[in-house]
């Protein structure tokens, strides 16, 4: 691998949710690599959705100039923040994997468990960087921990770098000194518990390059301008697994006041022929507006990390 | 609004019945989706939303839809002149009897701060004008969040978005003071014009049901704390909500035919309760406390009221 560093180009796809830092993440990498003499390219690209909605990153280093633009199709890093998302086909978060990229997942559970759940191709390294991030940080804004991870598994981006990029990307916005330096230390953590970058050594494959134009097809006005007849489907989406914490009502003290019920932004809970609150959690979105204005304060939160 | 013969009045009076369903795209914790979701509880089904592009244009993304009711899509600037359109319609189908009258629907303008106050004004001015018999919902996020939060001009003297970033020269963020809208629009005596806070269901449920009772132009600015747009936890819309109309930042008023009255009289704590749970505030506060700033916030809050407990 040392001896390719001249001519190699490292692909790094990020995935996560909107709010999750996954957009920062790219950034720090970019500026890591920048700082360790690379050319770098980095871009986000999100959906028509807000905040807690699958979205993806991209950062290309290389010690070339870099033509290639658009999106990664085929990652030598593709790190996948959010759990979650695994078991979610819209996000596609295998796509184009091969047996040269290193999988990371966030996630408590061991990369054999990974490996055998969704049969992934390729290395497979995990780590709960949303524990690092809560201990250290304090909240679960994982863009520093996530860029650490993957300048690590680059195996050309020294600490120092690191260090450099995440102060610097972070303070470009506006964040606080504490936090920033809370964000550095957090960084370090997870560089350290990364594994020394992958042993085996492939060639890079060559992202496809045909350069087809799609000729769309004329349609009728009435296929062209989609309608909707159900009502209220959208709970087939189940926002569930935006959760990171699972509020959790306390019947037997619940006072049946119905403020939960009132306040809750997202319809996720109902009230029960006895007058009690029911969580919806295939769609509770877990803001914890119910567990901050429950006046009896009987809704505790529990970390959710069994989302599939 | 006397209490004693509302229709609401506690939080067990609020309807059960769900006419948003969960799973939307809609942030974690928007202020804005729960104002409308408890609007929606008094409006009940037989509505039609005229959506105006912005945050709420992404309820309804093909092929789902959240609504137990209608929905079509408009560009930003044109929601109540395809809420005319509606309405013409749905009265002409009436007339010729294609159309029970009790299937007649509602027709409800759904817009953000940004359509609302800007590129939308025009339209909304003469649809009122014009008397439309139509509901309008602005969910007020004081920006334009559905695209990064950029400023719109409901933004608040004092805060930073992206386009009004606190810098050397203009270390308060955003210079401008808030467009009032609630006056403009009341400047043409409409029926019924009101602002709502999330935080008030009760309130704000009482104003939906006497709306209901006029013909014309029914008018609503909600108070919409955007969790990544204010930036603030998601558990805290509410809380957000309650402290405006609590320091007297967000006034709960009606307005019949031009006529003004508040609905809650705040306890005025103070404004920098408000700006303290909002990192959009932050700049205020770090490194170094701009009293100045904090000072013209507190006067317009006080000015504000000042004329309103004198009269
Ligand atoms: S956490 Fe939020 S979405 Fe979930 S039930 Fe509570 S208020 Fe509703
Ligand atoms: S807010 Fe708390 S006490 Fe009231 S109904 Fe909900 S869980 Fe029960
Ligand atoms: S950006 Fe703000 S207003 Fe828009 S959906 Fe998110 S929370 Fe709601």
């Amino acid at each position: 691998m040392k001896n390719s560093t001249n001519e190699m180009i490292k692909r790094v796809r990020f995935h996560g949710r909107g709010g999750q830092g996954m957009k920062t993440a790219s950034r720090i990498v970019g500026t890591a690599s920048f700082l360790e003499g690379f050319f770098v390219q980095d871009c986000p690209l999100y959906g028509a959705e807000r905040r807690g909605a699958p979205m993806v990153a991209f950062t290309r280093l290389s010690k070339e100039p870099i033509l290639e633009r658009g999106l990664i199709v085929s990652p030598d890093i593709n790190i996948i923040a959010d759990e979650t998302l695994l078991g979610d086909k819209n996000a596609n978060v295998f796509q184009g994997i091969w047996e040269g990229t290193v999988t990371i997942v966030n996630t408590h559970y061991p990369a054999s468990h990974v490996r055998n759940v969704h049969g992934i191709v390729g290395e497979i390294v995990t780590l709960d960087v949303t524990e690092i991030a809560l201990n250290v940080i304090g909240e679960s804004v994982l863009s520093s921990t996530a860029a650490a991870v993957v300048c690590k598994l680059t195996g050309v981006i020294s600490e120092s770098s690191l260090e450099k990029a995440v102060t610097r990307e972070l303070s470009s916005i506006n964040l606080k000194k504490e936090t920033i330096q809370k964000n550095v230390q957090a960084a370090l953590i997870c560089f350290d518990r990364i594994p020394e970058a992958h042993p085996h050594y492939f060639e890079p494959i060559k992202e496809d390059k045909k350069d087809e134009i799609v000729k769309l097809e004329y349609a009728d006005a009435c296929l062209g301008s989609p309608s909707v007849y159900a009502k209220g489907s959208t709970k087939l989406k189940k926002t569930g697994n935006w959760r990171l914490f699972r509020p959790v009502i306390d019947h037997e003290k619940c006072s049946r006041c119905y403020t939960c019920f009132v306040y809750c932004p997202h319809s996720c809970i109902s009230i029960d022929g006895d007058g009690y609150p029911q969580i919806d959690y295939d769609n509770c979105k877990g803001c914890l507006t119910c567990f901050y204005e429950c006046p009896k304060k009987v809704i505790s939160k529990d970390r959710e990390v069994k989302a599939w | 609004m006397s209490m004693k013969n509302a229709a609401y009045k506690k939080f067990k009076d609020i309807s059960r019945e769900e006419h948003i369903s969960p799973g939307t795209a809609l942030c974690t914790g928007c202020g804005g989706l729960l104002a409308l979701r408890l609007a929606y509880k008094v409006l009940g089904e037989n509505v039609v939303i005229v959506n105006a592009a912005g945050c709420f244009t992404l309820l309804s993304v093909y092929p789902y839809s959240p609504f137990s009711s209608s929905w079509m899509y408009t560009a930003m600037a044109c929601a109540p002149a395809g809420a005319q359109g509606i309405r013409d319609a749905l009265d002409i189908l009436i007339k010729k009897g294609k159309l029970k009258s009790e299937e007649n629907l509602k027709v409800v303008v759904l817009t953000g701060d940004g359509a609302a106050n800007d590129i939308g004004l025009q339209s909304t001015s003469a649809a009122i004008y014009r008397g439309l018999d139509f509901y309008y919902f602005c969910y007020d996020n004081e920006a334009y969040s559905n695209t990064g939060f950029q400023m719109s001009s409901a933004t608040p003297y004092g805060s930073r978005t992206a386009t009004s970033l606190p810098g050397e020269i203009n270390p308060q963020g955003t210079v401008q003071r808030k467009k009032d809208l609630f006056e403009i629009w009341r400047a043409h005596k409409p029926p019924y014009l009101a602002t709502v806070s999330p935080s008030h269901p009760v309130d704000l449920s009482n104003k939906f049901e006497k709306a209901s009772k006029f013909e014309g132009p029914k008018l609503f600015i909600a108070l919409s704390p955007c969790p990544p747009g204010w930036s603030f936890d998601a558990s805290n819309s509410v809380n957000i909500a309650r402290l405006a109309v609590q320091t007297g930042i967000w006034p709960l008023k009606e307005a019949v035919y031009g006529e003004v009255k508040h609905t809650v009289i705040p306890k005025f704590k103070p404004v920098e309760e408000y700006l303290r749970t909002q990192n959009r505030y932050d700049h205020l506060f770090n490194p170094v406390k701009q009293v100045d700033v904090i000072d013209n916030i507190k006067k317009d809050v006080e000015q504000y009221w000042e004329r309103y407990l004198d009269s």
